[in-house]
């Protein structure tokens, strides 16, 4: 159970700064999804804390803005606006792709892109998406009167398993990433059942051809829940980059992905569904983009 | 005295709630910490939405909050201040049911009703934003949502009805109930059934009395371990506790049991299992009566365990109960014909060892209860106890009354599944009721519910089946180990089951069963939906399959061949005059659709089976992406 002295209710960032600074070892809530399931018997046992600061109702992160090609996405912005948010739609479908995964209708509406990021499970569903959209997090912290921000890619931010670069007293406060209006893009994900899982393997793609449709202006490939961080697929973009998204050529980056399984367990399904993940991956996003790739066919190697 | 964690559950800090609740405004003072389901379900009394897991994942508490429905669990309670909270129990505005409502009742959609509230929120919200929803747009609107006992097809059933009345594209009558002249293979109404759907019916975690306590349990961390020294003194001087019980306090005999007399309601000395209760607080609140249980002060004289039966059964095996040498809890042997000579006769001996895993319940509804005493003085004990007259008598015994001055209740039983045929806590309780002279409530966790509640048992089995040519079998050995846990509770009459059932419904000349159920210190095994059938059936079913593709046969055709007929006496040699094996198996067989012959047939480069997929099977999962083209279309 999670019990606390004080709970502050933020509207403004400076309202939350006075909160953290009266109040150290104050900690911050948006949903609240991740923060009272934790302070449960089995996770964290019984946590007592002087005070929750909660974020959610502060307008400056919950605002959704987008020029010069950047999407600037306030951190409290809950994973249901992904689906529903116009210029989110518009410009960052690939969130209502991974958004449609996520939990279920009722979680997504509490839920807060933030707060996946601070949580920074291996199998947060965000991420890859995220990452594959180059994100950056911005981070404030107060010093003497003024709010100083810090911005830094999301690949840094995350360091390991529920690790973060995020300091004390700082906020997150929005994600700036790239408006991709023109790619393609793809979520996968696989858990135990369709709503409210952990994946066990998740994935997106984002894929965009050059002016003449026949090679791959861009492409990139982030996946998760398969190692201690989520991570970009470097190689395998690099492979397609610039080429023609033949069968062969989406195959042979498929499988470079194989070797990226550095999770704990069922390392064998993982990779297998992974491989697989990738190549279904880029060929939906490429249909997205009007372009027809084949598959191989599969092998059927059981007894 | 200053907590350590810096709570102070006696006088916890407050917070001030003005909300609209159900159309009503509402302003309350409330512990800080609460979190909606908490306001709604103990400070406002309305109990129609449950909390089944706390988690999120169960959606039992699924409530509007400004009109979006949210899981009222995962919610500080700060987050409805100034908003508007729509809960299930006044879904209708006091019009008595709403077509969703009424629709659950007309396609039967509650069972045990646990999750019905919760559904019917979740209906409520998908045809809000959807009128026209799909079913898949459906499946997915209730996908936060879980059942465990309607199963999902008639709740779909009633939300695309639903969905279809409020279109008008179905009349209204649809949803009143069917005149009829015969109750068999007609819908027939279900007494319970308005009182479920709307969230009116009581569970134990519903109920409330004036003056009423609560009680919380110390369980053990280790699972076999003495205990040195049990210090209650600092729990029990904690300002709002009115008692601390242990074993001590009881009056009677401390020693019951379905079959085998092995439980003390509390540790008497010994731990066994990890989960194992060993005292309990009383006290003004849960949060006081949480926070005292941390002030208990155990030491424990840690002993090495034994978590395997086929160690169990070693020589020089930690011992669990003295009255049970070799830790064996229960040997069920049948002996028919001659094993060794069926098998020596047979064309084809297949030999395979096959494995169960313990499995838990999962009902929605956690154990919860609630004890009084009546003003002549009788105990009476409110829980969904599935086996109450069983129940009252070891209660009697335990409490050293006579058995008028025991009474049980059995409440709405939110799923048991025969999880809840076990005594765990109405001992407790009822202690607590008769030290207290005043009501006392106790609702488990979902942790605790996992911890302590007995599970379905695993078992390893090692078959032999000898068969001839031609398919029939002549001789059958299972030899079945089975983990039982610390404690007996169903043990024996599992083992006697699944060794009486286990064979199957098939002519055997020959058949040797040795069904062993063993202490171990894991977690006792329990009742649990086929009480051992399932565990042996698995094996024979899976056998005979394996059997089929040996003899190259169709495996339906084996069943066939060797199935009981009228006339056949069971492998316990109980004569049976009619028997419909066949006849059932061959109905099966046509509702499949299916198509004789070896399975694996592609393996084996022949042509696919022609009876999956097609007409009437299900097709594969397409949600989400469903929803998210009708989205792109909407905007
Ligand atoms: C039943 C269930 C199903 C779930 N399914 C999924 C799923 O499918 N995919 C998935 O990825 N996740 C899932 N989750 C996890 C969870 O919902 C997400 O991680 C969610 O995005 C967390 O957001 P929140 O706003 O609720 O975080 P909170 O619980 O409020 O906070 C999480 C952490 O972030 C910190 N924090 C929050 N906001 C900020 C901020 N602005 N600045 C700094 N720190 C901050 C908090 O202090 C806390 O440490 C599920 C959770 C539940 C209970
Ligand atoms: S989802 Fe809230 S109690 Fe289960
Ligand atoms: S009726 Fe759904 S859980 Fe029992």
């Amino acid at each position: 159970m999670l019990t606390f002295d004080r709970y502050v209710t933020a509207t403004t960032l400076d309202e939350a700064f006075d909160a953290l600074q009266a109040t150290p070892g104050a900690r911050l809530v948006a949903g609240a999804t991740d923060l009272l399931p934790w302070a449960r018997e089995g996770r964290a046992g019984d946590v007592h804390l002087p005070a929750l600061v909660d974020v959610g109702a502060i307008p400056a992160l919950t605002a959704v803005t987008g020029e010069d090609g950047v999407l600037r996405i306030g951190a409290a912005t809950s994973i249901a606006a992904c689906e529903r948010h116009p210029l989110l739609l518009r410009d960052a479908g690939l969130l209502a792709r991974c958004a449609v995964w996520f939990a279920d209708d009722q979680i997504r509406e509490q839920a807060t892109l933030g707060g996946n990021l601070v949580n920074a499970s291996p199998a947060g569903d965000t991420l890859p998406a995220l990452l594959a959209m180059n994100a950056r997090v911005v981070l404030a912290a107060r010093d003497g009167a003024g709010i100083r921000e810090r911005a830094m890619p999301l690949a840094d931010f995350i360091t390991g398993p529920g690790r973060t670069r995020l300091g004390n007293n700082e906020i997150l406060v929005r994600i700036d990433c790239d408006a991709v209006p023109g790619h393609g893009g793809a979520f996968e994900k696989v858990g135990h059942r369709r709503s409210l899982v952990i994946s066990t393997v998740c994935l997106a793609v984002l894929a965009r051809l050059e002016p003449a449709r026949r090679t791959l202006a861009d492409v990139r490939i982030a996946i998760g829940a398969v190692g201690p961080v989520p991570e970009r697929l470097g190689d395998a973009e690099t492979a397609l980059r610039g080429q023609r998204p033949t069968p062969a050529a989406i195959r042979e980056a498929a499988v470079l992905a194989a070797d990226r399984v550095r999770s704990r367990s069922r390392q064998e399904y993982r990779r297998e569904v992974l491989v697989n993940f990738v190549e279904r991956g880029l060929v939906a996003a490429l249909e997205q983009c009007g372009l027809a790739v084949q598959r191989l066919p599969q092998e059927i190697v059981h007894a | 005295m200053p907590d350590p964690s810096g709570f102070d559950a006696a006088h916890p800090p407050t917070t001030h709630i003005v909300a609209t609740v159900n159309g009503r405004k509402v302003a309350r003072t409330v512990p800080i910490h609460y979190r909606v389901i908490d306001f709604v379900r103990e400070e406002l009394k309305l109990t129609g939405n449950k909390e089944g897991c706390g988690a999120g994942e169960c959606g039992t508490c699924s409530m509007f909050v400004d009109g979006t429905l949210i899981k009222s669990c995962l919610a500080p309670v700060q987050k409805i201040h100034g908003r508007t909270v729509e809960t299930v129990d006044d879904l209708d505005a006091d019009q008595g049911m709403t077509v969703i409502q009424r629709a659950f009742h007309k396609c039967g959609a509650s069972q045990c009703g646990y999750c019905i509230p919760g559904m019917v929120m979740a209906a409520t919200s998908t045809l809000r934003k959807r009128p026209r929803a799909s079913l898949d747009e459906i499946k997915e609107g209730l996908g936060g949502n879980i059942c465990r006992c309607t199963g999902y097809q008639k709740i779909l059933d009633a939300v695309a009805m639903a969905r279809d009345v409020l279109n008008g594209t179905r009349p209204e009558t649809d949803l009143e109930e069917a005149a009829t002249d015969s109750f068999i293979g007609s819908r027939t109404r279900r007494l319970d059934a308005p009182a479920k759907v709307t969230g009116a019916i009581k569970y134990a975690a519903d109920l409330w009395m004036p003056n009423m306590l609560h009680m919380q349990v110390l369980r053990s961390p280790h699972p076999h371990a003495r205990i040195q020294r049990l210090d209650v003194g600092e729990a029990r001087a904690m300002p709002g506790v009115e008692c601390v019980l242990t074993c001590d306090d009881v009056p009677g005999v401390d020693n019951f049991g379905v079959f085998i007399e092995d439980q003390p309601i509390m540790a008497r000395g010994m731990v066994r299992y990890v989960g194992e209760g060993i005292a309990a607080v009383v006290a003004e609140t849960a949060d006081i009566a949480r926070e005292a249980v941390k002030r208990i002060r155990v030491t424990y004289d840690l002993l090495p365990g034994v978590f395997d039966p086929f160690e169990a059964m070693k020589e020089g095996a930690p011992q669990l109960h003295g009255f049970a040498p070799g830790n064996i809890c229960k040997h069920t042997r049948i002996r028919k014909g001659d094993v060794e000579a069926g098998l020596g006769e047979a064309d084809l001996v297949v030999q395979e060892t096959y494995r169960t895993s313990a499995l838990e319940h999962a009902y929605l509804e956690p154990e919860a209860g609630l004890a009084y005493l009546e003003p002549d003085g009788c105990v009476t004990v409110m829980s969904p106890s599935q086996n109450i007259t069983h129940h009252r008598h070891m209660l009697a015994r335990i409490l050293g009354r006579p058995i008028n001055k025991v009474r049980m209740i059995m409440s709405t039983v939110g799923g048991g599944f025969g999880g809840k045929e076990d005594m765990l806590y109405q001992g407790m309780l009822a202690l607590a009721a008769i030290r207290t002279r005043r009501p006392v409530r106790y609702v488990f966790t979902r942790e605790e519910s996992i911890a302590a509640s007995a599970k379905r048992h695993p078992f390893s089995i090692d078959y032999t089946m000898g068969l001839r040519r031609g398919g029939l079998i002549v001789a059958t050995r299972m030899i079945m180990v089975s983990d039982g846990g610390a404690y007996a509770m169903s043990t024996p009459g599992v083992m006697n089951k699944s060794a009486i059932l286990g064979p199957g419904p098939y002519t055997i000349p020959n058949v040797w069963v040795d069904a062993i159920g063993v202490y171990t210190n894991n977690t006792p095994s329990g009742a649990f939906r086929a009480f051992g059938a399932f565990q042996s059936e698995f094996a024979t079913e899976s056998h005979l399959d394996l059997c089929a593709e040996r003899l190259g046969m169709d495996p339906a055709q084996l069943r066939r061949l060797n199935l009981m007929q009228d006339g056949a006496t069971t492998h316990t040699r109980q004569p049976l005059d009619r028997v419909a094996a066949t006849a059932c198996l061959d109905a099966a067989l046509a509702a499949a659709r299916w198509d004789p012959g070896v399975p694996h047939r592609e393996a084996r480069g022949e042509p696919a089976r022609i009876d999956l997929g097609g007409p009437g099977t299900r097709a594969p999962c397409t949600l989400g992406l469903g929803t998210m083209a009708t989205d792109k279309e909407t905007t």
